[in-house]
């Protein structure tokens, strides 16, 4: 492999961290944090990806694939759910719900 | 005999049963027949039993407590002291049930009334008859509560309820030293039988026959009403009239004078024994003497009178005199629940009204209960003929003949006492029968549903006949030797150990201790007479009605309430609320609260966190892995 795979490790954690600390950051668009989560996710298929060119197994790139539809599916919903809050609330500032408190 | 003295008891008990379980569904008429046959029946069984005796008999029916040497069978034992006092109480509370009947008329719980007399009548028989002390303890507690339900009999007025509870408990003080007696003397002598303990007094040194002695005082100090225990029995005043003469005649009070009677073999071996028990009776007769005077309130002259007259009972214990004890018990028994009684009626045509000053001019009004009322008052001054005359100066005379600096100094208290004796009992008298009447009683004037009010049942003063006729003919039960040359009484008690007749040193000093005893009667009739009589009754009134400042401290008995307010009460409120406040409330609730207060405190931080904010669980999401993570690298490395 051309790229080491501590290299890629790194990079990984970046952007994991990065996506980690959008989220907790930028609390005041929900769709920001949905581009962060996205981050995180792509991270994590970033580690399957090198893992599986590392050992030569295909079944950290089929994850990473699995993942590509999963987030697909939850972005679709995910956003239609903001439309919905958006329209109910007409704001995507997460700070100002607090209906789930217990 | 042994049917007779079984009835003795159970007839009252099953009386009292039966108006206590089926009395309210009953018609009333009936539970009245019904709790004053039960006690006439009684007065039969024991006038039976008087006419079969021949000798001290025990008579065993049960087992009762039985536990390795411990034995207290359900024994009866009968003598010539227990069968006198079985008549007269039985004779006296028959008197008292009938009188019950006009008294409690209107009374809305009669039932509860007469279930707690009888049962106190089968209290006070099962003390006497008791042939050992488990038994004996048993009728002295039944005395007591029954005393303490009838006190405070109209209960819904919290100074009758407080008057019953002060009975049981200041009693209860002298209960608890009999209870100690009684174990102390099972250790000792391995018995309870009153009989065999007495004969077995010479076994133990001096010491601890005085100890035992003391104690027993105790116990019948708080029982009798004598000082220091003396405080509950004027307050013992806030129940039904009938009660009072019940408990101050027949029951109850006497029932310490008759332990010490009982006991007196054991006990009367330690001279210092004695010498306590005439001291405590001296006293306590010139104690409540001296408050009778300045009272004035009717009952509560009566009250004072019987803890004086019980005292004189207890010095002629203290001098040995059992006879002289004996025959004035059974005369002030008849004499006293006269007096009560016939309060009763007076107090029932004024309406309830207590106060002898605001009476007067009875005698023409109430002629029924003047006459026998005079009898009363008669014997209670000790005026020379009647039965209280003689038994009383049985006792004086026996103080006397003991000699000495002690018994000379308690026989010129005793005199002095009979002075004040005669003295408020004619100033009672006259104050509410003689002179002018201050309130009118007008039966014509009021309206017919008032009348009715304060009617006097004809059987309330029918019953104060018998009663005035035992105790003005009651000195024919024992007269002084030199009118015969043996006494009833004394002949028949002459048998109990103990009670070996004292002889008078001679006729002469007899007839001169009469003399000086007559005197001092008529020296107090004088002086009451001049005082309440004729035209310096006015005076004398107004003057007391003002209040002097040292009747004050006579009127309210030497202010023993308060030194025992000072000395016990208030000692013990201020530990209590020391205990409530600082201890209780302070310390331990403190603790727990403070403790609870830091747990709430404590839960509040992670009750912030679920303030369903999504920013607050992402950094709990957060914080949680990198902690995980944090660990991970920690243990890795």
């Amino acid at each position: 492999m051309i790229v080491p795979l501590e290299q890629i490790l790194i990079l990984a954690g970046l952007l994991f961290f990065i996506g980690m600390g959008g989220l907790l950051a930028w609390r005041a668009n929900l769709i920001m944090m949905l581009v962060c989560i996205e981050i995180m996710l792509n991270a994590v298929m970033l580690v399957f990806v090198a893992g599986s060119a590392q050992w030569g197994d295909p079944d950290g790139q089929l994850f990473a694939i699995f993942i590509m539809a999963l987030t697909s599916a939850e972005v679709s919903l995910a956003l239609a759910m903001v439309v919905y809050l958006h329209r109910r609330r007409k704001t995507v500032n997460t700070d100002l719900f607090s209906e789930m408190r217990g | 005999m042994k049917l007779y003295l079984a009835l003795i008891l159970l007839l009252p008990l099953s009386g009292g049963l039966f108006n206590a379980l089926l009395g309210r569904l009953l018609p009333r008429r009936l539970g009245e027949v019904v709790a004053c046959g039960v006690i006439w029946g009684a007065f039969a069984c024991s006038v039976l039993a008087f006419i079969s005796f021949n000798a001290p008999e025990q008579v065993e029916y049960a087992s009762w407590l039985s536990d390795f040497d411990f034995k207290a069978p359900i024994a009866l034992y009968l003598d010539q002291l227990s069968l006198s006092l079985t008549m007269m109480i039985t004779f006296v509370c028959g008197l008292i049930h009938l009188y019950s009947v006009g008294y409690m008329k209107d009374d809305a719980s009669p039932s509860r009334y007469f279930a707690l007399l009888n049962i106190f009548v089968f209290a006070m028989l099962t003390l006497i008859l008791a042939a050992n002390l488990p038994l004996l303890y048993l009728g002295w507690e039944g005395v007591g509560f029954c005393s303490y339900a009838l006190i405070g009999f109209w209960y819904t007025e919290e100074k009758n309820a407080t008057a019953g509870r002060k009975a049981f408990i200041v009693t209860r003080i002298g209960d608890t030293a009999l209870g100690i007696a009684m174990v102390w003397m099972f250790q000792l002598f391995s018995t309870t039988s009153i009989t065999e303990l007495n004969g077995m007094g010479f076994l133990m040194p001096t010491g601890v026959i005085t100890a035992l002695g003391i104690l027993l005082l105790i116990g019948a100090a708080g029982k009798s009403a004598q000082l220091p225990l003396s405080v509950w029995l004027p307050d013992a005043m806030a129940g039904p009239t009938p009660v009072s003469a019940q408990i101050h005649a027949a029951t109850m009070v006497t029932a310490g004078v008759y332990l010490l009677i009982r006991m007196f073999p054991l006990i009367g071996s330690s001279p210092t024994t004695l010498a306590a028990i005439a001291i405590i009776g001296a006293a306590t007769a010139f104690y409540a003497a001296t408050c009778a005077c300045v009272q004035r309130d009717f009952k509560r002259i009566l009250a004072y009178s019987t803890i004086s007259q019980i005292g004189y009972m207890m010095l002629g214990v203290g001098a040995g005199a059992l006879t002289a004890s004996t025959f004035h018990l059974l005369t002030h028994a008849f004499f006293k629940a006269l007096l009560f009684l016939g309060a009763g009626c007076v107090i029932t045509a004024l309406h309830h009204q207590q106060d002898i000053f605001s009476m007067g001019g009875l005698k023409k009004q109430l002629p029924a209960v003047y006459w026998p009322f005079l009898a009363g008052v008669l014997c209670l001054a000790g005026f020379p003929g009647s039965g209280g005359f003689f038994s009383k100066d049985d006792i004086l005379g026996a103080v006397f003949d003991q000699g000495g600096t002690l018994y000379g100094t308690l026989f010129a208290v005793g005199l002095l006492t009979a002075l004040l004796t005669a003295f408020y009992t004619f100033r009672m008298l006259f104050v509410v029968f003689h002179g002018e009447a201050s309130t009118p009683l007008n039966h014509q004037t009021l309206t017919p549903d008032t009348r009715s009010a304060g009617r006097v049942e004809p059987i309330m003063t029918i019953t104060l006949i018998p009663l005035a006729l035992l105790g003005l003919f009651g000195g024919f039960l024992n007269l002084p030797k030199y009118l015969v040359s043996h006494g009833l009484l004394s002949t028949f008690v002459a048998s109990i150990p103990g009670f070996s007749a004292l002889e008078h040193a001679s006729d002469a000093t007899g007839i001169s201790l009469q003399i000086i005893a007559a005197t001092t009667s008529l020296l107090g009739l004088g002086l009451a007479w001049s005082r309440y009589t004729g035209r310096r009754r006015a005076e004398s009134l107004q003057l007391e009605d003002a209040g002097l400042h040292f009747t004050r401290f006579f009127l309210n008995g030497w202010y023993l309430d308060h030194l025992y307010n000072l000395l016990f009460i208030h000692p013990f409120t201020w530990l209590s609320r020391f205990l409530w406040k600082k201890i209780d409330e302070s310390t331990i609730d403190g603790t727990l609260n403070g403790l609870a207060r830091i747990t709430m405190r404590l839960g509040e931080i992670p009750a912030g966190w679920s303030n369903g904010r999504v920013a607050t669980s992402l950094i709990a999401l957060a914080g949680g892995t990198a902690a995980l993570l944090g660990y991970a690298v920690w243990s890795l490395m």
